[in-house]
C-alpha cells in the first residue's frame, strides 16, 4: 500500500515536472490586445544601449505594437545561437545582427522571410544603401531576406609614433611602400637580438574566420570589389589572390610579421606593432584603453599597379524577420523604424559603426557627428567601397581551405602563392561540390 | 498461472523501491548515454546541419572518409602524439612515483605538487603554455638563449609542434599516473625484495626483476588510460595551434569538432567519431595483447 502510494507521489511529481515543459503559455497579446514582437540586438553593451532606446521610443508611439527587446543569448557565436533557435523555432520576430555569411544556412532551414515580399521594401532599401551594394546583398533566388544595416570596413589602423621614430615619412598604400616600412619598423631596438617592434602581425593558427582580416579584404582590395564567387561560381583563383598571398609571404618571410604568440595583451595597444587591420570597433577600444596613442586610418594596401579606388570587406551585420513570426507586417514596420535616419545617427553616436546609407557624407543630419569624430570619416568614404560576405553555403568550410592554404604558403613559404591559390580553389570547388 | 501472477506480482512490489532508487541514473543513462549513441549510429548514414531535415546518403559519409586526407592526416597526429606522450607519462610517472614511495622528506608535499596540474582547468594551462613556448618571447626560449643555445620553434614548426603539446600534456596528467604506481608499488609485498636482498640481488635488478613485473597490471592500465585520454587530445591543439603548423597537430578531436560545430557536417563528424572509437579499440587490444604476452612474476 504504502508502496503504491509512492509511487503515484513520485508519477504526480513527474506530471508536474512534465507539466513545466509546455510551450502553451498565455501570450502578453492575450492579456493586453496589443500586438507583441521580439527584437534581438546583439550581445554588446553600445548596441544594447542604442537597442533600448530606439525599442522605447518604439513602444512609446506605437502602444498597439509593443516590442520585448532581448539581447542575443551570449555563446561562442551569434549564428551558432540564430541555428539552434531556427531548429527549436524559438526566433525572434527581427534581430539586427545577421551575418551574411550564415544568411543560406537559416534561408535553407525556412529560417528568414523574403523581405521583397513588402511593396516598399524597393523604395525603402534602395533609397538608403546604394542599389549597387544593395544587389551584393540579394539571394541566388533573387529574393532579399536580410536588409543591409550597418558595415566595418576592414581598414588599416597605424601607429604614428612607431613609423615616425623609423623614418616612414608618408603611410604605405602599396605593397612595395608597406614592405618597405616594414624593413625599417621590424628591428631590435635593445641589441638583445630579438625584433622589439614589428610592421604587423597576425594570428599565425589556421582559424577561419582570421582570414576575413587579412586575406578576405586584402583579395577585396587587390580585385577592385570581387569577392570569392561571381554568379554562384568560384572565382578567387586569379592574379589579385597570388598577389594578396604573395604579400603576406613575403611579411613573414622578411620577418615584418612575427611567426609568434604575444604575451600580455594585443601587440598593437602594447606599440610593439606599427599596423593593425581593423574595423571602426578599434577606435572606441583605443580610445578606451590606450588613450595616449596616436594613430590613424587608411585603406588597406594594395598591388602596385592597382588602379581605382579600394575597395574592402565590410564586416556587415544586418536585418531579418525570421519565419515563425506571426506578425511580418508589423516586424516590417519594426524594421523601418529601427533604420530610419534619426537611428542611424544613434548608431554612429552610440556604437560608432558605419550605417550603411549612401547620404552619410552628404546628409547635414550626420555632419555634426563627422565634425566631431573626423577619424569616423575616413571609414564613412570607405563605406562606399566595401563588399559584404558571398551568400553561398559553407563558407566557414572554405575560409578554412584558404586558411590552410594561407599557413602553408604565407606563413611559412612553403607553397607558391600561384600553388596555393590553385589548390585553395580546387579544395573549395570540392566542398561546394560534396555540399550540393 | 494464477500462481506466476502472484509471484511477479509479489517481485514488483519487493522491488519497486529498488526500481525508484536505479530510475535517476536509468534515465541519465537514457537520455546522456544510450540515445547520443543511437542517434550518432543513425547520423552516420546521413547528411545533417542541424537546422534542415536530415538526408539520406547511405555510405557516402564512409566513401568520403577514405579519401579525406585530413582524416588521415589527424589519425598520424594523434598516433605520433601517443608514440611520444605514453612513453613519457609511464617513464616520468614511474620514476616519480618510486621516489615519493621511498622515505623522502617533505613526501605529501611532493604528492600534493604532482598532482596539482590535474586539477587545474585544462584551458588555463595551455595558456600558461603558450606563454612558456612563446618563439619569440618565451620563457623557455629565454633560458635557453641565456645558456648560448638558439631558440626552439616549439608551437610554429610543425616537426616541433606535436612533440611539444606531448611534452605539456604529460606534465599536465602526470599526477595521476604517479597516484596509480604509488598504489601499485605499495601492494608489493615487502616479503619479495627482503628475499632478493637476502640472494644478493642490487637495488637495479630488485627494479627490473621484482618491481616492473609486479607492475604489470598497473601499466597496462596506465597504457589503456593514456591511450583513450590521447585519442581525446582536444584542448591544446585547440587553444594552442588551431591544429597547426601545416596541420601537425590536427588531432581526431579537433578534427571532429570542426566538422560538427564550425561547418555542422553532423553525419560526416558522427562517423569520423564511429571510426576514430573502433580505432581506439584495435589499438588498446593490440595493447593489451603485448604487454599481457610478458612474463608477470
Amino acid at each position: 500500500m504504502h508502496s503504491t502510494w509512492r509511487f503515484l507521489l513520485h508519477f504526480t511529481c513527474l506530471l508536474i515536472l512534465a507539466g513545466g515543459c509546455s510551450e502553451e503559455r498565455q501570450s502578453p497579446e492575450a492579456l493586453t490586445g496589443a500586438v507583441d514582437l521580439t527584437y534581438w540586438p546583439a550581445p554588446n553593451s553600445q548596441e544594447v544601449e542604442l537597442a533600448d532606446s530606439v525599442v522605447k521610443e518604439w513602444n512609446r508611439l506605437h502602444p498597439d505594437i509593443q516590442v520585448r527587446m532581448q539581447p542575443i543569448p551570449v555563446s561562442q557565436s551569434t549564428e551558432e545561437v540564430l541555428l539552434a533557435a531556427i531548429a527549436g523555432k524559438t526566433t525572434p520576430d527581427v534581430c539586427s545582427n545577421i551575418w551574411p555569411g550564415a544568411l543560406h544556412e537559416y534561408t535553407q532551414a525556412g529560417g528568414l522571410i523574403a523581405l521583397d515580399q513588402f511593396p516598399d521594401f524597393d523604395s525603402i532599401a534602395s533609397v538608403r544603401t546604394p542599389r549597387e551594394l544593395l544587389q551584393t546583398f540579394r539571394s541566388t533566388d533573387g529574393h532579399y531576406f536580410q536588409l543591409p544595416w550597418k558595415t566595418n570596413p576592414v581598414m588599416m589602423f597605424y601607429n604614428e609614433r612607431l613609423l615616425k621614430e623609423a623614418g616612414v615619412t608618408s603611410v604605405p598604400r602599396t605593397y612595395s611602400e608597406f614592405l618597405a616600412a616594414g624593413r625599417k619598423v621590424s628591428r631590435d631596438m635593445d641589441g638583445d637580438g630579438k625584433i622589439d617592434v614589428w610592421m604587423g602581425e597576425r594570428d599565425i593558427r589556421p582559424i577561419w574566420w582570421q582570414r576575413l582580416f587579412d586575406f578576405f579584404p586584402f583579395y577585396i582590395a587587390a580585385s577592385n570589389g570581387k569577392t570569392l564567387f561571381t554568379h554562384g561560381s568560384v572565382s578567387f583563383g586569379d592574379k589579385a589572390a597570388e598577389q594578396v598571398l604573395g604579400f603576406f609571404q613575403e611579411c613573414y618571410r622578411n620577418r615584418y610579421f612575427p611567426r609568434t604568440f604575444f604575451q600580455g595583451g594585443d601587440p598593437f595597444d602594447l606599440e610593439k606593432k606599427a599596423t593593425h587591420f581593423a574595423g571602426p570597433w578599434q577606435l572606441a577600444h583605443l580610445q578606451k584603453f590606450v588613450p595616449g596613442m596616436k594613430f590613424g586610418v587608411v585603406p588597406l594596401p594594395v598591388p602596385d599597379d592597382h588602379e581605382g579606388p579600394v575597395y574592402t570587406s565590410g564586416d556587415f551585420k544586418n536585418i531579418a524577420i525570421f519565419g515563425n513570426t506571426r506578425h511580418p507586417k508589423e516586424a516590417w514596420e519594426f524594421v523601418k523604424f529601427l533604420i530610419s535616419a534619426q537611428h542611424d545617427l544613434l548608431l554612429l553616436e552610440i556604437c560608432n559603426q558605419i550605417p550603411v546609407r549612401g547620404d552619410l557624407l552628404t546628409s547635414p543630419l550626420f555632419a555634426e557627428y563627422f565634425r566631431q569624430n573626423p577619424v569616423m570619416v575616413s571609414f564613412a568614404e570607405q563605406a562606399v567601397y566595401t563588399r559584404g560576405m558571398d551568400s553561398a553555403p559553407d563558407l566557414k568550410e572554405i575560409f578554412d581551405a584558404i586558411s590552410q592554404e594561407y599557413e602553408v604558403c604565407a606563413v611559412f613559404g612553403r607553397k607558391s602563392p600561384a600553388q596555393a591559390v590553385l589548390d585553395a580553389v580546387e579544395r573549395t570547388q570540392l566542398i561546394v561540390e560534396w555540399n550540393k | 498461472m494464477s500462481n506466476n501472477w502472484s509471484i511477479i506480482r509479489a517481485l514488483r512490489q519487493s522491488d519497486l523501491n529498488g526500481y525508484l532508487f536505479v530510475l535517476p541514473y536509468v534515465i541519465f543513462f537514457l537520455a546522456f548515454v544510450a540515445y547520443p549513441l543511437v542517434f550518432s549510429l543513425i547520423l552516420v548514414f546521413h547528411r545533417w546541419n542541424i537546422v534542415t531535415p536530415m538526408e539520406w546518403i547511405g555510405l557516402k559519409n564512409f566513401v568520403y572518409l577514405v579519401h579525406d586526407a585530413l582524416f588521415l592526416r589527424s589519425l598520424g597526429n594523434t598516433l605520433t602524439f601517443l608514440l611520444i606522450h605514453i612513453p613519457l607519462q609511464i617513464v616520468f610517472a614511474l620514476l616519480l612515483a618510486v621516489l615519493l614511495n621511498s622515505r623522502i622528506r617533505l613526501r605529501g608535499f611532493f604528492r600534493a605538487l604532482y598532482f596539482l596540474p590535474v586539477v587545474v582547468s585544462g584551458v588555463a594551462v595551455t595558456i600558461l603554455w603558450q606563454q612558456l613556448y612563446s618563439y619569440d618571447y618565451g620563457v623557455l626560449n629565454g633560458l635557453l638563449n641565456a645558456v648560448g643555445l638558439p631558440s626552439i620553434p616549439w608551437l610554429v614548426n610543425s616537426s616541433w609542434a606535436m612533440p611539444s603539446i606531448a611534452i605539456m600534456a604529460t606534465w599536465k596528467n602526470i599526477g595521476i599516473y604517479i597516484v596509480l604506481f604509488l598504489a601499485g608499488l605499495q601492494n608489493i609485498p615487502g616479503e619479495l625484495y627482503e628475499a632478493a636482498s637476502l640472494d644478493g640481488a642490487t637495488k637495479a635488478r630488485q627494479f627490473l626483476h621484482i618491481t616492473l613485473p609486479m607492475l604489470n597490471p598497473t601499466i597496462i592500465v596506465i597504457v589503456v588510460l593514456s591511450t583513450i585520454g590521447g585519442f581525446s587530445l582536444f584542448i591544446e591543439p585547440y587553444v594552442l595551434t588551431g591544429g597547426g603548423p601545416m596541420q601537425s597537430t590536427l588531432s581526431g578531436m579537433l578534427y571532429i569538432y570542426n566538422q560538427a560545430f564550425y561547418f555542422n557536417h553532423m553525419g560526416y563528424a558522427a562517423t569520423l567519431g564511429f571510426v576514430f572509437a573502433l580505432v581506439i579499440l584495435v589499438v588498446v587490444l593490440l595493447q593489451r595483447k603485448f604487454i599481457e604476452s610478458e612474463p608477470t612474476g
